[in-house]
C-alpha cells in the first residue's frame, strides 16, 4: 500500500504543495496583521475570521480531491493502469483514503495551530469566557467531524463505484448512483443516526448560554458510529473494486 | 496440451448489445495468437475481460487455472490500444511504476529496448507522438517476463518504420514459457509472427485454425484469408 501511496502523493504533489504553502502563508500573514495591533480586537478577530474562511476553502477542496482520486480511476482511461496492477481494491482504496487522511490531518495541525495562535492574542480572561460557555469536549468534536467527511467521502465512493460495477449496464447509470447516495443518505440519517441521536436536527452552538450540539455531546458514540459506517462503506466499495469492475 | 487461457460459453452485453456471444476458445502455452477481425467484433472486449478490466455477463474465463484477479493480473501483461498513463508521467516515472508494481519486470531487458525504440526517459508522455507511444506501451508490456501478453492493436496509428521495430520486439520478447495474444486488423504485418488465428465478428468465433494449415488449405495467406471473410 505504501508504494501506492507514494504514487497518489506523487501524481498530485504539486498541488498539495501549493495548497499547505498558500495556507500557512497566509496565515503567518493574517497572524502578523493582528500581532501588529495589540489590544484592536476588532482586526485580531477580522484576521482570524479571514484566516478560518481560507481554511475552509482548502478544507473543502481536500474533500473534492478525496472524491477525484477515485472517480478519476473509474472514469478515465488511467484506470486502466490502476486496475491491472496486482492490488487488491481494498489496497487501492486504502492508499488513496490514507492520503485523504493524511490530508485531513495536516490541515487541523495547521488550522488549530494558527487557531491557538490567534486566540493568544485576547486577553485571557476573554479565553476563559469563552471556553467555558462551550460546552462540547474539544477531541471527540473533532474526530466526529473527520470521520463524518470520511462518511462522506466513502459513500460518495460507493456510488461512484457502483455505476462503474454493479449498473454498469443499465441506462442511466450515474444518475441513478446519485439516487443510490441520497437514498443512503436519507436512510442512514432515518434508521441509523436516528433512533440514537434523534436530537441531530436541533444542533447549535450557541454563545452566551448553554449549549445544545446534541451530536457533540454524544461525544465517542457518534465518533464510534461514524467508524462502523466507514468500515461498512470501505468494505463495500473495496469487494465492487475488486470483483465487478467493468471500465 | 497445457492452455494459459481457457473459455467457456464467455459472455459479454453491454446494455442490449452482445460484446462476445458464448464464446469458447484454448490458448495454448508457448504460442502466438492472432484475433481477428473488423472494429466491434468483440477482440478488445475478450482482451479487457482477460485483463481483468471486465467481469462476464456469463460463462467463465480461466487464467493459468485461475479467475482473473490480483494472481493473473501478475503474471498477464497487457497492452491497451489506448494512451493509460497518468498524465504527470515522463517515461522514467512510468519505467518505476512498472518496476515497482511487477516483479517480473526486467529493467536490463527495459533499458536495452528503451534504446531500441529511440526514446528519451526524460520525455513527458504527455508530448510523445502517436509512434513514440506506441512504441513505449509496448516497450513496457514486452520487458515484463509475463506469462502471458495481451496485445490490442498493438501496430494501430504507427508509421511503418515504428511497425517493423515493434514487430522485432515482439519476436525477441517471445519464449517458448510465454503466450502471445495479438488483436488486430492490420493482418498484414503481422502475418508472419502468428502460429494460430481466431477470426472474430459480431462476438463470435466465426473460424480457427493454425495459421499455417488455413494457408495450406485455403491457398491464400492469412490477410487475403481475412479479406475474403469479412468482405
Amino acid at each position: 500500500m505504501i508504494t501506492l501511496l507514494k504514487y497518489e502523493i506523487y501524481r498530485r504533489w504539486k498541488w498539495l504543495a501549493i495548497r499547505y504553502a498558500a495556507l500557512i502563508i497566509l496565515g503567518a500573514i493574517f497572524f502578523n496583521r493582528a500581532s501588529a495591533s495589540p489590544m484592536q480586537y476588532d482586526i485580531i478577530a477580522e484576521s482570524m475570521g479571514k484566516f478560518f474562511l481560507i481554511s475552509i476553502v482548502v478544507f473543502a477542496i481536500i474533500i473534492i480531491e478525496g472524491i477525484n482520486m477515485l472517480k478519476e480511476d473509474l472514469f478515465e482511461q488511467s484506470g486502466y493502469l490502476t486496475f491491472t496492477i496486482p492490488k487488491k481494491g481494498r489496497t487501492i482504496l486504502a492508499s488513496k483514503l490514507t492520503l485523504l487522511f493524511l490530508q485531513l490531518s495536516l490541515w487541523t495541525i495547521i488550522s488549530i495551530g494558527f487557531g491557538s495562535m490567534f486566540f493568544s492574542k485576547f486577553p485571557y480572561q476573554e479565553i476563559s469566557r469563552i471556553t467555558t460557555q462551550i460546552d462540547f469536549s474539544f477531541y471527540p468534536t473533532i474526530l466526529f467531524i473527520l470521520t463524518a467527511f470520511f462518511n462522506f467521502v466513502l459513500m460518495v465512493h460507493l456510488s461512484l463505484t457502483l455505476t462503474k460495477t454493479l449498473l454498469v449496464n443499465k441506462r442511466y447509470s450515474s444518475l441513478m448512483s446519485i439516487g443510490i447516495f441520497f437514498l443512503l443518505a436519507y436512510l442512514i440519517e432515518k434508521f441509523y443516526y436516528g433512533p440514537f441521536l434523534n436530537q441531530i436536527r436541533h444542533a447549535y452552538i450557541e454563545f452566551g448560554t448553554t449549549s445544545n450540539v446534541d451530536v457533540l455531546s454524544a461525544g465517542y458514540t457518534s465518533v464510534f458510529m461514524n467508524v462502523v459506517l466507514s468500515v461498512i462503506f470501505f468494505s463495500a466499495t473495496a469487494y465492487l473494486l475488486e470483483n465487478k469492475i467493468n471500465i | 496440451m497445457e492452455y494459459i487461457l481457457t473459455t467457456r460459453q464467455l459472455s459479454k452485453y453491454f446494455y442490449q448489445k452482445k460484446a462476445l456471444d458464448k464464446i469458447d476458445i484454448n490458448i495454448e502455452k508457448g504460442k502466438i495468437y492472432g484475433i481477428l477481425g473488423p472494429n466491434g467484433g468483440g477482440k478488445s472486449t475478450l482482451l479487457k475481460l482477460a485483463a481483468g478490466l471486465l467481469k462476464p455477463s456469463q460463462g467463465e474465463i480461466i487464467i493459468d487455472n485461475k479467475n482473473p484477479g490480483v494472481y493473473t493480473k501478475s503474471i498477464v501483461s497487457y497492452l491497451p490500444e489506448i494512451n493509460y498513463f497518468y498524465k504527470w508521467m515522463t517515461i522514467k516515472d512510468a519505467l518505476n511504476f512498472f518496476k515497482d508494481f511487477y516483479d517480473d519486470f526486467d529493467m536490463e531487458r527495459v533499458k536495452e529496448s528503451i534504446e531500441f525504440m529511440k526514446l528519451e526517459e526524460k520525455e513527458k508522455i504527455s508530448n510523445l507522438s502517436k509512434g513514440m507511444l506506441g512504441r513505449l506501451k509496448l516497450t513496457l508490456a514486452l520487458s515484463r517476463d509475463a506469462k502471458l501478453y495481451l496485445l490490442d492493436e498493438p501496430l494501430n496509428g504507427i508509421d511503418p518504420v515504428s511497425r517493423e521495430k515493434i514487430i522485432t520486439s515482439i519476436l525477441n520478447a517471445f519464449n517458448k514459457k510465454s503466450t502471445i495474444v495479438i488483436c488486430s486488423h492490420l493482418i498484414y504485418y503481422i502475418e508472419k509472427l502468428l502460429d494460430y488465428v481466431f477470426f472474430l465478428s459480431e462476438g463470435q468465433v466465426i473460424s480457427a485454425g493454425e495459421a499455417e494449415d488455413l494457408r495450406n488449405e485455403k491457398g491464400m495467406s492469412i490477410d487475403k484469408l481475412y479479406q475474403e471473410v469479412f468482405q
